[in-house]
């Protein structure tokens, strides 16, 4: 199995704070971490790995500081990282990006499986990941809690809504993950830090990946953002009040209401 | 020492972090301290190199170590220290156990025990104090005879009582300072020896989970290659060669520690309100209990780094930069924690906050390693000689580096700095001329101001550097503002104290207090308001609530 983890490096969003009057992020002083969604996309690279042999490639493009989250990837035990480094790059969109990405996958050759975070915690417009299938003309499976690998078939567990679906894809296919709730992420021992710095860390620029000038970069990005702002808060949850029994015969109302429990 | 690159240190820190999280929580630790009880399985894993293996930072990597340089360890214990100061101690004790060897023992002897710790992952201990000697280890009593056969010495028998020994109950294998007769030396002794044991786990005021015990040798057998090094009568050189080294350990503690329990006031103080507002908006709350405590970190932490960069270049002993690191950060970090449990008022006081337990804890900084009074005597010690030696120029040339410092970087109190160090001379110099150091009172004193001046001349070097060291989590407007504050207390200090110093022990010379400068420190308090207040608020800027 030859796999693909596009990941990205982000502000710890819970040390961020939102600048009231201009509604942007206020990033100085904020650690950089790798998102949690891609971390756990890694994780499901390596489980694979485990189970079927190959080899795993990380990918991200961003600025050399990025090299950090590249190299916790190696230190979980991804095999090879490329970072896509260029003044070029600057200001892309999603649109863009997936355009520099799915550039980058070809250069890097053959594969089975790609796998990305369901959304970037800061950007969070979850497009990247489709926008790369949609590159590369291959099929794409979102919000993934697991995958299976049988012979040339992946079967994935997908989130939705109000439960989940199992889908199939023939491979190669690419997959976003989601993150379960409270799910421990794997984190490197010391040795394992240090003996990922012997692993390949290749840097490519715009040229490497044979990316036209006109499709990356602010020139490559249609999308123009107007501006930031906070949603609205989702409307608060009902309280209910009286004694325990009341309480709890109109609890049992609403989840048969909602088809939670048989009627 | 080249050391470990600063993504790798970033990410061992993120699992040492992670890990912390996941498996030592408040609750766990308040648990483990109420029983006095030592985590045996957390250690283990700790050392675990599929878990995280922190104890191969310590270990060259030709030994099969990560090698980490003194920069790596200061930053590791200042992590663990934020952690728990009990974990701390403990992961520290195999550190400085495995010290001797690391500094004295043969090619062979690192080969086979560094070899063993990093595969083994065993835990050490560092069998120094005796009941008899703590501070004064000349008066070591445990002795060690030697094992002839066919006219050759083969071994060493071991006899006598060590005390308070971090890991002592629990440690594999033991560092013991022994009087051989060539003279006090250092045995590897493993606790399946003969002969060894080791008492009950001691019931102390804080680190309470780390094991300390008593340890009894009674005719323990070793054979010769456990003495370290080869050659009898090194054991104390051994000892002080490492002591530069050690000590910023242990300074790292009382930064870890003290920032542990500043970070829980700022952020208390921002939600706590009181009299209409939260605590971090009352100036005088944030600049009693909080600023001035931050700013003692901070210059503590600047004169920490500043001494391990030296050891890692190619400075050796440094033991007076090591003692004033010490006494500076151990002395900030003990300050603060009583400062935390004020700042947090009746909840403070109990254990639902952690500060409480840090000042229990930290307190330890300022005794083990050799106490703040022994750093005081290990500093005046030092210095004196540099004065001395150099006819006074040895603060003057400091004093006019900062003079070069404050031309170029008017913003970080080197003027400040300046005046504390002319006026250390000058007092130094009356010292000399009056013969006072036969009291033991000015010599201690003047050490402590020694601390104080040097630390400010650190400060300002290292805030006026265009960049900061990845610790700093402060712009170079608050660390500035911070470095400032710091050194015009210094000058102040240094002229009010040392007057007191030599005005205590006999008459002042005509024209002392104009050379001492005392004009000058007053004019320079200056802007002192505005800058601690600038600083309160970017200590609740960086320190959020959560
Ligand atoms: C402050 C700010 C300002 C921005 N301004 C603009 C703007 O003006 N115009 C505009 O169009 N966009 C803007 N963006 C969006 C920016 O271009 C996106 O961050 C980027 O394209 C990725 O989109 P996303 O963060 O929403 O990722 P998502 O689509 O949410 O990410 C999904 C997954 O895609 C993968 N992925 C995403 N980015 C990368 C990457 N760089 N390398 C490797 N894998 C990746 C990861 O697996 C990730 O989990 C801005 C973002 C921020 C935070
Ligand atoms: C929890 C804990 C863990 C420890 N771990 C270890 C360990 O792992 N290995 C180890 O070898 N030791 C260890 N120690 C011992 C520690 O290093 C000593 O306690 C310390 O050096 C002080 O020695 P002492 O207790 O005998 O005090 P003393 O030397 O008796 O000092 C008592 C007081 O007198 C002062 N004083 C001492 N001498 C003078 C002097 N000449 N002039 C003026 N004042 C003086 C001291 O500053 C102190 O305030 C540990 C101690 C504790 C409490």
């Amino acid at each position: 199995m030859r796999t693909v983890v596009c990941v990205k490096q982000v502000p710890d969003t819970t040390e961020v704070k939102v600048d009231p009057q201009t509604g942007t992020l206020i990033r100085a002083g904020v650690p950089s971490i790798l998102n949690p969604y891609d971390h756990f996309a890694v994780e499901w690279a390596l489980k694979l790995k485990a189970r079927h042999g190959g080899e795993v490639t990380v990918l991200t493009m961003g600025p050399p500081q990025a090299k950090a989250v590249l190299q916790l990837a190696l230190a979980l035990g991804c095999d090879r990282a490329m970072l896509l480094s260029d003044r070029a790059f600057a200001g892309s969109d999603t649109w863009a990006t997936s355009y520099a990405l799915a550039r980058a996958v070809k250069k890097i050759g053959k594969f089975d499986l790609i796998l990305c975070g369901q959304q970037a915690i800061d950007g969070d417009t979850a497009q990247v990941g489709p926008g790369v299938a949609q590159s590369l003309h291959i099929p794409q499976i979102t919000f993934c809690d697991s995958i299976e690998v049988e012979g040339r078939k992946a079967k994935v567990q997908r989130h939705i809504d109000d439960g989940y679906e199992i889908v199939e894809a023939k491979l190669p296919v690419l997959c976003t993950m989601s993150l379960p709730h409270a799910h421990p992420l794997p984190w490197p021992s010391f040795p394992k830090v240090a003996q990922a710095r012997s692993k390949v860390l290749e840097v490519w620029t715009a040229a490497d990946i044979g990316a036209e000038p006109e499709k990356i970069g602010l020139k490559g990005s249609p999308t123009q953002v107007h501006k930031v702002y906070p949603p609205p808060l989702r409307a608060k949850g009902t309280v209910f009040t009286g004694s325990a029994s009341e309480m709890a015969s109109k609890l049992l109302d609403i989840l048969r209401q909602e088809n939670f429990i048989k009627p | 020492m080249p050391g470990l690159d600063a993504i790798s240190r970033g990410l061992m820190f993120d699992s040492l972090k992670q890990y912390a999280k996941r498996r030592i929580p408040y609750d766990l630790l308040r648990e483990l301290d109420r029983k006095n009880e030592f985590p045996a399985d957390i250690l283990k894993e700790m050392y675990d190199t599929d878990i995280l293996g922190i104890h191969l930072l310590l270990i060259p990597s030709e030994y099969g170590g990560l090698g980490g340089n003194t920069f790596d360890i200061t930053r590791v214990c200042e992590a663990l220290a934020h952690i728990d100061l009990g974990i701390a101690t403990s992961v520290f004790a195999t550190f400085l156990g495995s010290d001797p060897i690391r500094v004295g023992g043969t090619e062979e002897q690192k080969r086979h025990w560094m070899g063993r710790i990093a595969k083994e992952a065993l835990l050490v201990a560092y069998g120094a104090t005796e009941p008899d000697a703590g501070s004064d280890l000349v008066a070591l009593t445990t002795r060690a005879t030697h094992v002839v056969k066919n006219g050759k010495i083969v071994g060493y028998r071991i006899t006598g009582n060590k005390q308070w020994i971090s890991n002592g109950g629990v440690a594999d294998v033991i560092t013991i300072l022994a009087a051989a007769p060539g003279g006090p030396s250092w045995f590897l002794v493993e606790k399946t020896a003969e002969g060894f044991s080791a008492n009950h786990h001691e019931d102390k005021y804080g680190i309470r989970l780390s094991n300390t015990a008593g340890l009894a040798l009674d005719d323990v057998y070793v054979p010769a290659d456990h003495l370290i090094g080869g050659v009898e009568g090194q054991g104390l050189l051994q000892a002080q060669a490492v002591f530069g080294y050690t000590r910023l350990m242990v300074a790292a503690f009382g930064l870890g520690a003290g920032w542990e329990a500043l970070e829980t006031a700022i952020r208390y103080s921002q939600q706590r309100i009181q009299a209409g507002g939260p605590l971090s908006k009352k100036q005088g709350y944030m600049l009693k209990l909080i600023v001035p405590n931050a700013v003692k970190l901070e210059a503590a932490r600047a004169y920490i780094e500043e001494t391990a960069h030296r050891l890692d270049g190619d400075e050796h002993g440094l033991q007076t930069e090591g003692a004033i690191a010490k006494l500076s950060a151990t002395e900030a970090g003990n300050k603060t924690a009583e400062d935390a449990i004020q700042a947090l008022g009746g909840y403070g006081y109990t254990k639902d906050f952690p500060v409480e337990k840090i000042k229990r804890d930290v307190k330890i900084t300022c005794i083990y390693e050799g106490t703040s009074e022994i750093m005081e005597m290990t500093i005046q010690r030092g210095r004196w000689q540099e004065h001395l030696k150099s006819r006074g120029q040895y603060y003057e040339g400091q004093a006019a580096e900062m003079d070069r410092l404050q031309a170029e970087c008017p913003s970080v109190g080197a003027g400040s700095a300046a005046l504390a160090l002319r006026a250390l001379n000058q007092v130094l110099e009356q010292v000399r001329l009056q013969r006072l150091t036969r009291h033991q009172h000015v010599s201690m004193r003047l050490g402590e101001l020694i601390a104080q001046a040097e630390t400010a001349a650190a400060f300002a070097r290292a805030a006026a550097q265009p960049h900061y060291s990845e610790s700093v989590r402060f712009d170079a407007e608050a660390w500035q503002a911070m470095s400032r504050v710091y050194a015009r207390e210094a000058a102040l200090d240094l002229c009010l104290k040392g007057t007191k110093l030599i005005l205590g022990a006999g008459p002042l010379p005509e024209g002392f207090v104009q050379a001492l400068g005392l004009d000058a420190a007053l004019a320079a308090q200056a802007g002192s308001l505005e800058d601690q207040d600038l600083i309160a608020r970017k200590l609740t800027e960086v320190f959020k609530s959560r």
